[in-house]
């Protein structure tokens, strides 16, 4: 099976998974208004970002100095080196394959240097792989916003052929004026923080974050086992999700072939809280036959982190699950969808073994994740 | 386990958006969408209608057929259009017709809606074409049970990198068509093809 | 400006900024739907002509959702922008 090992998550509520886990279960937040003129951007906007000099002093304390790296690639490598502290794991080894999530990687040297290869996300991939010495070309997943589910869901399907026996993931997106731009000429951003699945919310908020999974093929049956995952295209339109949820509806129905919904304990929906995203997920849910299962959703701890999304909300769903928890869902009160889901607005505990990760993403890209826990006590 | 590649398609030697237009309009598609899509979807696009022009029963929604595609670029070229609505202070008007394209993955979901293929759809990076990557990448996603033929594309539209392989490939049993799908016929198609691109001199169109 | 020259101004810019290349400013009728049926706009685009709007006639929608009345037609945004441009 294909077992979780080692996680890291590199974002404005610490550099680690632990601290992260710990301040989502408090109800805090990363996710800050910016005045105008952040980013150069001229209007204001919410997004959680990660501070610039603590992440140089923490590169400068756990990384060398092995090249000139960008914010995104210091933040990707330092968030791999954090994770595979203290394990055996070499990311060196042939049997290692790095993969990358990211959208729009170095996005913003369009405007500063457009001529440097720094443009190109295989140049990134390059960067964070060499550093650690990994002989393999890493695999670069640009799938939208479900790239992080994406990333894994390759990483499952790479280990379960044989050709490797790790993969490290990493999903990162770092915020510049383009991606802030652009979704604001969207109109997809809330001019405060963002309510999933509330009848109140107005649209998503942006964040920025590296984040770190690795998988191995393992036989013990203990911990996070990355069961199954299906990516399913709406075929709608590129942009707006689809009204009957129809990819979201075919992937969790695919990922859902072999066990009672029962035996779910939560979803962790994608939930960017804009109006036709929450709507379209909660259709999806329901006529996949899991409208009983709850379903919570953790963007309103860091915004939308694109790229790293699949990645870090994964990662905070096992610590739940491991813990027998389902995290509460920041910014909802009351439930503004028209399918009647149990959207989880406090904390709760759980006794069941398996939860769901959901994302979409701009061309009508959809994913869903199946994650069992294995108890040691069964 | 055995893919077979079922035919494919070759686009290149195009200059700019204007050829491709020319194109669409020379081989008759009536699709107002394309006149939205940026470079990059327009030249995976029209590479693909090529590809899909004698598919029997054409748009008829096909739930096990995914589409993935792959290039160096991602999506620069658009992104760079829409960082010229931004970079301006005195100026800056971003277009959101312009963003919604700065996804190197659009491309497969304009080839998902036109199609109505309602499988999976994934977009790769990779510096150059990886034969070996793509193989196996491809091979690897019929892991999932309800994928039995893919849309293959090595969609490129950057600088002076414009062009299209789209192949369609599907799973080895008694009734595929085609030729069996391994590394070293993959490197040769794609190598013959922007060969003939070169020396054509012209639009190479197989 | 003449409503005529504004109307046919507007629909130049409209066929050019949504990228309408097989319509000529002849085949939109002045009152015809511009979303719905007809053209086949969708909701990328009437964030585009929020742009226009803003670009070429320095006029600033605060809600998005004012747009359904505003576009209704070519007819409707003129007569929007005749008594609120800036440029």
């Amino acid at each position: 099976m294909i077992r979780l090992c080692a996680t890291n998550i590199v974002s404005s509520l610490g550099f680690s998974s632990k601290e992260n886990y710990e301040k989502v279960t408090r109800g805090i937040s990363g996710v800050k208004l910016y005045p105008a003129g952040t980013l150069d951007v001229p209007k204001d906007f919410c997004a959680s970002m990660i501070d610039n000099e603590r992440l140089e002093e923490a590169f400068g304390m756990h990384c060398e100095p092995k090249a000139d790296y960008t914010k995104l690639e210091k933040a990707a490598i330092l968030s791999v080196v954090l994770a595979l502290e203290g394990t055996s794991i070499d990311p060196a080894d042939n049997d290692t394959l790095f993969i990358l999530s990211s959208t729009k990687g170095n996005v913003d040297f369009l405007e500063t240097d457009p001529y440097s290869e720094k443009i190109y996300l295989w140049h990134s991939s390059r960067m964070i792989a060499d550093y650690f010495g990994n002989p393999n070309t890493p695999m670069i997943v640009s799938n939208a916003c479900i790239s992080g589910a994406c990333a894994q869901i390759v990483a499952h399907r790479e280990l379960s052929s044989g050709k490797y026996h790790t993969a490290i993931v990493v999903g990162a997106d770092m915020l510049c004026k383009f991606i802030v731009s652009g979704f604001q000429t969207l109109r997809a951003m809330s001019p405060t923080f963002c309510r999933p699945f509330d009848v109140d919310r107005k649209g998503l908020n942006l964040g920025e974050v590296a984040a770190t999974m690795v998988y191995r093929v393992s036989e013990e049956k203990e911990g996070i086992e990355l069961v199954t995952g299906a990516i399913r295209n709406d075929a709608n339109h590129i942009s707006g999700p689809s009204r009957t949820g129809e990819g979201g509806y075919n992937a969790l129905k695919y990922i859902c072939r072999n066990i009672e919904s029962k035996d779910i304990a939560f979803i962790n929906a994608h939930g960017t809280a804009t109006l036709y995203n929450d709507e379209m997920e909660s259709i999806a849910i329901t006529r996949a036959g899991l409208g009983a299962v709850p379903v919570n959703c953790l963007k309103g701890y860091y915004g939308h982190t694109l790229g790293a999304a699949g990645v870090l909300e994964a990662i905070l769903a096992s610590y739940a699950l491991q813990s027998h928890n389902i995290l509460a869902t920041k910014g909802f009160g009351k439930l503004g969808v028209s399918q009647p889901i149990d959207v989880v607005g406090g904390l709760r505990t759980t006794d069941k073994d398996y939860f769901i990760k959901l994302l979409s993403g701009f061309g009508g890209t959809n994913a869903a994740m199946l994650f069992k826990l294995w108890r040691n006590d069964k | 386990m055995k893919v077979i590649i079922n035919k494919y398609r070759y686009l290149g030697g195009i200059n700019d958006e204007k050829e491709l237009t020319l194109l669409y309009r020379e081989m008759g598609i009536e699709y107002s969408k394309f006149f939205k899509m940026d470079g990059l979807c327009k030249i995976g696009f029209l590479a693909s209608e090529m590809l899909l022009a004698d598919e029997p029963e054409r748009f008829q929604p096909l739930k096990d057929r995914a589409v993935i595609c792959f290039n160096g670029s991602s999506s620069l070229q658009d992104d760079s259009n829409y960082n010229a609505t931004i970079n301006d202070a005195d100026n800056y008007y971003p277009s959101p017709s312009l963003f919604v394209y700065t996804l190197s993955n659009i491309v497969t979901g304009e080839l998902a809606i036109r199609n109505k293929y309602y499988g999976e759809s994934s977009f790769y990076i990779s510096r150059i074409f990886d034969a070996e990557m793509i193989c196996r990448t491809v091979n690897e996603a019929f892991m999932d049970e309800e994928t039995n033929s893919i849309l293959v594309g090595w969609t490129e539209y950057f600088r002076e990198e414009k062009e299209a392989l789209m192949m369609l490939v599907s799973r080895a049993d008694d009734n595929a068509k085609g030729e069996l799908m391994t590394v070293e016929r993959l490197q040769q198609i794609y190598t013959n093809e922007r060969q003939y691109k070169k020396e054509d001199d012209g639009r190479r169109i197989n | 400006m003449m409503e005529e020259e504004l109307i046919d101004k507007l629909k130049k810019e409209i066929i050019n900024v949504l990228n309408l290349e097989d319509i000529k400013p002849e085949d939109i009728g002045v009152d015809a739907p511009l979303f719905g049926s007809g053209l086949g706009l969708d909701s990328i685009d009437a964030l585009e002509l929020i742009v226009l709007m803003e670009k070429n006639y320095g006029i600033k929608l605060k809600d998005p959702a004012q747009g359904k009345e505003i576009f209704k037609s070519v007819h409707t945004m003129a007569d929007y922008i005749a008594k609120n441009r800036i440029k």
